[in-house]
């Protein structure tokens, strides 16, 4: 945690912080201020310019960011008040933050460090399929993933169901199902040889008792691994939340601080999205304490992120924090596509491409749009972690790479709307071998090759 | 001044002006239900903007207060003539228990309350229980549970195993929706109708208490 030595003063104001109607936050406070400073700052979308290459225009979403979440704080639901917090209080956070952390245990370990705009260094990798599967497949499904090699670390598939009975948050299920979790990872771990591998776990729980159960340096959630905080869009918490907030700082893990910023909603457009993204990430730092920021702005109807009018908050925001901070954040793609379609590789492709060069870290693929169960699977993950090292190794610009990400959004940006669901896990992947069937890594390939020719040069 | 000029003023949001636009047409001698039929309409245009996101959710919510605004002055008024105005139906809805998130919830409440139906917002996290008891209190047609996450989906199957341990079943329309459910869930636990939208949410559910 950055910003321990604040955590009570910060805590306190649930309880001490400015009262709002829980009716009144979102349509009185929080959108008109975002307007406010969509304005004062000037922040223009252009439909023609996925990737921007306006400095300027990143300095301003960054202050414009700075503002909304210094004017709106966090509102708690249970107490009905805003946790504000102050200029000084952001400088000394941001001040605070190292830029670099070694996660993950002994020979697995890495460090992880902070990316600037059009930065050389290889984004970190976090493999997450986000979506829920079959108990019977879980532990095929963390083998798979395990097992690609730009794995840097890993968030494993959600339990539905646990010993046969449906999870149910915040009941014994939930206990039991995120027990099972850990335990999976840690032995799919342990078999393909990397022990120690940065997890960030266990998305099974809902509920902080889920996550509490399961903190154990033995058998559980190790404090070399991570957890995440939530926040309830937009710029909403609970107590529920808090807790982890509290029990992980005390634990003493790696805090990440998720947020889903959505388009079309209370934040609006794509400006909204990418001054809210920078707000967020300010709220993670000083409230949640978080090392780093998982984002995953998504389309209010469609649930993906891919389209042109999220790549442009994702790309501008990420400049901007990579610009203004020593921050550490993972793009998280949403694609509209699912698994063994060429569509998704595209998807992925150009999710992956746009955050690199902006200055993000990579978190792929939550396929089919997060929707549906058995729906992914690492091989799109890995084109999209193969396209950051790629492009971040060849020191892509952001003029090439706005380029490049025109081609690939002729490819499918029109078809977003109906986009293929693909086939599911066990029918894209041997689940014995945890190894993908041959119409699925020809596919792969395929894009691969295709994007290769297109001026992405693959190490390997 | 015109009707037309009362339906700009939702459709900007405004409600304080679209109280008085609607006072003055009905001193002018205006049908209420003659506007509330023309509000529909906008409410209907903007919804099917949203739709295509060519609006927000800021302005579709602004509008939905203005339009509320103006209903609030107007079903007295029809009420009085013995005119049971547009209902389409009562609906009890809410986010299951343990769930926290809203946003989707809101959206439908809006689009079913500006096609004509009631609504009764139980809010989020929401007891199984209580949406039971909060239909029989309503003398509800419809109970709509929502839920974002996996692990509280459960609570819809709940809701629906309830009224059956209760023998109420057959009294209420139990419709579910929100991103991780789906047809194959609600076929799952019996559910009356999933709804895949809130724009489609006011067709599907009048269309639901038509057929029975």
């Amino acid at each position: 945690m950055s910003t321990p030595y604040r955590l009570w003063e910060i805590i306190q104001r649930s309880n001490t912080g400015p009262h709002c109607d829980e009716d009144d936050f979102l349509p009185k406070i929080f959108t008109p201020k975002l307007q406010e400073v969509i304005k004062k700052y000037d922040i223009r979308y252009d439909s023609e310019i996925p990737l921007p290459t306006d400095d300027d225009l990143a300095d301003r979403v960054w202050q414009a960011g700075w503002e909304l979440f210094r004017e709106v704080g966090l509102y708690n639901t249970d107490t009905h008040r805003m946790i504000k917090v102050s200029d000084d209080e952001i400088k000394e956070a941001l001040y605070m933050i190292k830029g670099a952390y070694w996660v993950g245990a002994g020979k697995d370990a890495v460090l992880w460090i902070h990316r600037r705009v059009e930065d050389p260094e290889p984004p970190f990798c976090i493999f997450s399929p986000d979506i829920t599967c079959d108990e019977n497949l879980h532990h095929s499904m963390c083998l798979a993933y395990l097992k690609e090699p730009l794995l840097d670390g890993f968030c494993a598939p959600i339990l539905e169901d646990t010993m046969g009975q449906k999870i149910s948050s915040g009941s014994p299920t939930e206990i039991n199902g995120c027990t099972q979790h850990i335990y999976n990872l840690r032995l799919a771990a342990k078999q393909v040889g990397r022990p120690g591998v940065f997890l960030v776990a266990v998305g099974t729980a809902e509920h902080d008792t889920g996550q509490i159960a399961v903190s154990d340096n033995e058998w559980g959630v190790r404090t070399t691994d991570s957890r995440l905080v939530g926040t309830l869009s937009e710029f909403k918490t609970a107590d529920t939340l808090l807790n982890r907030v509290v029990h992980y700082a005390q634990y003493g893990c790696y805090t990440g601080n998720l947020t889903g910023p959505i388009y079309g909603g209370w934040c609006l457009g794509s400006e909204g999205v990418a001054v809210t993204l920078v707000a967020y990430s300010l709220s993670g730092l000083c409230i949640h304490g978080a090392i780093y920021n998982q984002h995953f702005p998504f389309h209010l109807h469609w649930g993906s992120n891919t389209t042109r009018e999220l790549l442009w908050p994702i790309s501008v925001a990420g400049q901007a924090m990579a610009r203004n901070s020593k921050l550490l954040n993972t793009s998280n793609g949403f694609s509209n596509a699912g698994p063994m379609t060429e569509m998704v590789f595209y998807e992925t492709a150009c999710h992956a491409l746009v955050s690199t060069v902006c200055g993000w870290h990579l978190w792929e693929m939550a396929s089919a749009r997060n929707k549906y169960r058995n729906r992914a699977t690492p091989m799109e993950a890995r084109l999209g972690m193969e396209v950051g090292h790629a492009v971040a190794r060849q020191a892509m610009t952001r003029e090439q790479a706005n380029e490049l990400a025109l081609r690939l959004l002729s490819k499918y940006e029109d078809k977003a709307a109906d986009a293929p669901k693909g086939k599911e896990y066990q029918e894209c992947y041997d689940a014995a071998t945890a190894l993908p069937i041959p119409e699925h890594f020809d596919m792969y390939r395929r894009v691969k090759d295709e994007l290769a020719d297109m001026g992405v040069d693959f190490p390997f | 001044m015109s009707l037309k000029e009362l339906c700009q003023a939702v459709e900007s949001g405004n409600a304080s002006k679209a109280e008085a636009l609607s006072r003055k047409l009905l001193h002018e001698g205006f049908d209420p239900l003659q506007m509330i039929s023309a509000l529909t309409e906008t409410m209907n245009k903007l919804g099917e903007l949203f739709a295509r996101l060519e609006i927000f959710l800021p302005q579709l919510m602004l509008a939905g207060e203005a339009l509320t605004a103006v209903v609030d002055i107007l079903r007295p008024l029809i009420m009085e003539r013995g005119e049971k105005g547009a209902s389409k139906g009562k609906v009890v809805l809410g986010v299951v228990k343990g769930d926290l998130h809203e946003i989707g919830k809101n959206i439908v409440k809006l689009m079913l309350e500006t096609n004509g139906f009631e609504v009764k917002d139980v809010g989020y996290d929401v007891d199984s229980l209580t949406f039971i008891k909060e239909a029989e209190a309503m003398g509800a047609d419809i109970i709509g549970a929502s839920s974002l996450m996996t692990t509280t989906m459960p609570g819809q199957k709940e809701i629906i195993e309830l009224l059956k341990e209760k023998g109420m079943r057959d009294r209420y329309k139990v419709v579910i929706g929100g991103a991780p459910t789906g047809q194959e869930w609600a076929d799952l636990i019996g559910a009356d109708l999933y709804c895949e939208d809130a724009t489609s949410a006011p067709r599907l559910m009048a269309e639901l208490l038509n057929k029975h």
